[in-house]
């Protein structure tokens, strides 16, 4: 299963695809069953140059009754930095916080789609 | 200091000018991010994790108190009301927003402040010793000649594609605070048999993938052929650096593979072809950048001040931050102030709207109107009366500046790592602030004594922990943060490598290593001996033991 992510151009917000538009939180991202159609809405991001940069595909993984990134690194961005918890999106507090949090596992390396090629 | 002139504060604006109108284009689409990435860079503006960062130089860590007020100013209206001191003695702003950036580069031009040199492959912002002007074993104030190649390198359009980026140090004293040997080059002022002022340079230091300490490429340059020589260092470098391999593009590469003997040579062939005249500076230029710097009003003071020696006697906490914090000027009466930004807990290098304010306010009031930023992600007031310095020391106290722990086990350096940083692996920040608050006491601290822990979130070494006594590098081992420990680096005078201890531990076995290292030092220390020294003679098994020892 995959989220496409990216920030956002006009202040770096972290930002997830939903349905046409990008939002600012992981737990409203749209979450793509089918390679193909993940894909394609990537490009279409990637062309809308005004809006975000460098959208990319992410893994995501069912995490108790949700889903959060696969990637540490991922969350991390989901969440905010892990020394200032009142900064990011992690300041909102919540269950979608908490499930987040609850997720572990992999790091940076397995997460991120096409990591290689973005280099 | 040296204060921007008409040409200077011309080149300040037109480039936030310039700025302003790229940033315009982009954000009407009018450029892509492709077209536009570079242009951002040059202006210090990354894209990080969160947001956009925006790196403001601070050429040779030194501020005036209306810059530092400036720097709270942005932190406070256009980020989070802070901003985080580096190892390069810059200021990075992690929460910047792209459609600010003109505003907040119009602002800083207005105090003489930019995020020039900052980013991309070009002669860096330099770095120079943080005692500069002040230590009395200083031949020269090496930040006449810090400034003097900061003009030079600023938009230098030969050197603004290297094979990678380019960074310089300088010092001008005997005992190495700049850390010149893990430089691109390191550059040392002495006086010649003959009395005269000159150069030893250093060439093809570095840390990151492959580090090396700089070897000395020539002991005794000239003063006045300084930018001569450098030039004739790049273009050998940006003849021969290697652009097909970005791990192996610095200069330290070059001079590693060709031999620095090798490597002077064909410097020398360079500079022999060079008319020196046509770049080394005349005489009067190089009076106009001295005189910035000439020696500041000090007032004629006794040696030993009855307020200082009262003060220590009569709080202990101010005894303690004497003892650590408080080292000599050259100036009888004066004395420098070191303000850690290492309260045990927070995050290294960090500093609040609020308290550079604070320091600001002391710069002016007590210390001549100046600043420093020190490598160590410390900062500096240079020139305070010791007559002063218990007044400056509760001033800094009341917003939690006065942690006593310079060089001692919770100075630690720490990169932003993986809490930030977009090409990290691992993350610093909590590690450093674990072992800070495990060794937070400060008796326990100070029975240590002087101990660097240096912690990097990834092979790029922005933590210098290559030359940490205890140096901790953050690695993604199969998707989990480990981290590996390296003993034996130091950046000073007796430079070296550190040598990795053993396998990479997970992030909760850190502290309880460092604690069980620090137990053999206590355990195995001869005399004085520092950490490093009893590393040095006990050598790495007791250490390694010590650590692995369940593991076997």
């Amino acid at each position: 299963m995959k989220a496409l992510t990216a920030n956002r151009l006009t202040d770096g917000e972290v930002v997830f695809w939903a349905n046409g538009a990008w939002v600012e939180h992981f737990a409203r991202a749209e979450l793509f069953d089918d390679d193909p159609a993940a894909e394609a809405v990537e490009a279409a991001a990637r062309a809308a140059i005004t809006q975000a940069v460098d959208p990319y595909l992410i893994d995501v993984q069912p995490v108790d009754e949700g889903y959060a990134p696969v990637s540490y690194r991922e969350r991390l961005r989901a969440l905010g930095p892990t020394n200032k918890r009142d900064h990011g999106k992690q300041a909102l507090g919540g269950p979608e916080v908490d499930l987040l949090n609850r997720a572990h596992g992999t790091a940076r390396s397995s997460g991120r789609v096409n990591l290689i090629k973005r280099k | 200091m040296y204060r921007y002139d008409d040409i200077d504060k011309a080149m300040l604006a037109d480039r936030a000018a310039e700025f302003r109108a790229q940033c315009a284009r982009r954000l009407a689409g009018e450029i892509t991010e492709e077209q536009f990435k570079p242009v951002r860079l040059m202006n210090g503006l990354y894209l990080q994790l969160h947001a956009y960062m925006l790196r403001v130089a601070i050429p040779y860590g030194t501020l005036s108190s209306a810059q530092m007020r400036a720097l709270a100013h942005v932190a406070r209206t256009f980020d989070r009301g802070y901003g985080h001191f580096t190892t390069r003695t810059n200021l990075q702003l992690h929460w910047i927003k792209l459609r600010d950036a003109p505003d907040i580069l119009d602002y800083l031009a207005s105090v003489g402040l930019h995020a020039i040199q900052t980013s991309g492959n070009c002669i860096r912002n330099l770095t120079a010793d943080p005692l500069a002007g002040v230590a009395a074993d200083e031949v020269d104030d090496p930040r006449i000649w810090a400034e003097v190649i900061r003009q030079w390198s600023t938009f230098h359009p030969e050197f603004s594609f290297l094979p990678r980026k380019f960074k310089i140090a300088v010092t001008g004293a005997r005992e190495d605070r700049a850390a010149i040997r893990i430089y691109d080059v390191g550059l040392r002022l002495h006086r010649g048999e003959e009395g005269e002022l000159a150069f030893e340079v250093l060439a093809g230091g570095g840390l990151g993938r492959t580090p090396y300490l700089g070897p000395t490429i020539r002991r005794s340059l000239p003063v006045r052929h300084l930018l001569s020589y450098l030039q004739a260092i790049l273009r050998v470098y940006n003849r021969y650096g290697r652009r097909d391999n970005l791990w192996k593009a610095r200069i330290k590469v070059l001079v590693a593979s060709l031999g620095a003997e090798e490597f002077a040579r064909q410097v020398d062939e360079e500079w022999a072809k060079t008319d020196h005249a046509a770049v080394d500076l005349p005489d009067t230029e190089l009076a106009r950048v001295r005189a910035a710097f000439a020696p500041l009003g000090f007032q004629s003071l006794p040696r030993v001040s009855t307020a200082f020696e009262a003060a220590k006697s009569e709080d202990r906490g101010f005894a303690r931050f004497a003892r650590n914090n408080i080292v000599a000027h050259k100036t009888p009466g004066y004395a420098v102030v070191k303000i850690a930004l290492k309260a045990p807990g927070e995050t290294p290098g960090d500093c609040s709207a609020e308290q550079m304010d604070v320091v600001a306010d002391l710069a002016e009031r007590y210390s001549l109107d100046e600043v420093r930023v020190a490598y160590e992600q410390n900062l500096i007031l240079p020139h305070v009366r010791l007559d002063d310095a218990a007044t400056v020391y509760q001033a800094l106290a009341r917003v939690g500046l006065a942690t006593p722990n310079i060089d001692l086990i919770s100075d630690i350096i720490a990169c932003p790592g993986l809490d930030y940083c977009a090409l990290a692996n691992a993350r610093a920040i909590p590690i450093a602030q674990d072992i800070a608050r495990k060794f937070a006491d400060p008796d326990v601290a100070e029975d240590i004594g002087e101990l660097k822990i240096k912690i990097s979130g990834c092979i790029n070494a922005c933590g210098h922990h290559h030359v940490g006594h205890i140096g901790i590098l953050g690695v993604d081992k199969k998707g989990e943060e480990f981290y590996q420990l390296t003993l034996g680096g130091s950046g000073a005078d007796d430079a070296s490598l550190g040598q990795i201890l053993g396998p990479a531990l997970p992030a909760e076995r850190v502290t309880e290593a460092v604690d069980q290292l620090v137990g053999v030092y206590l355990r195995e220390r001869q005399g004085s001996e520092r950490f490093l020294d009893t590393y040095r003679r006990a050598g790495l098994h007791p250490f390694k033991e010590a650590v692995y020892v369940d593991s076997h």
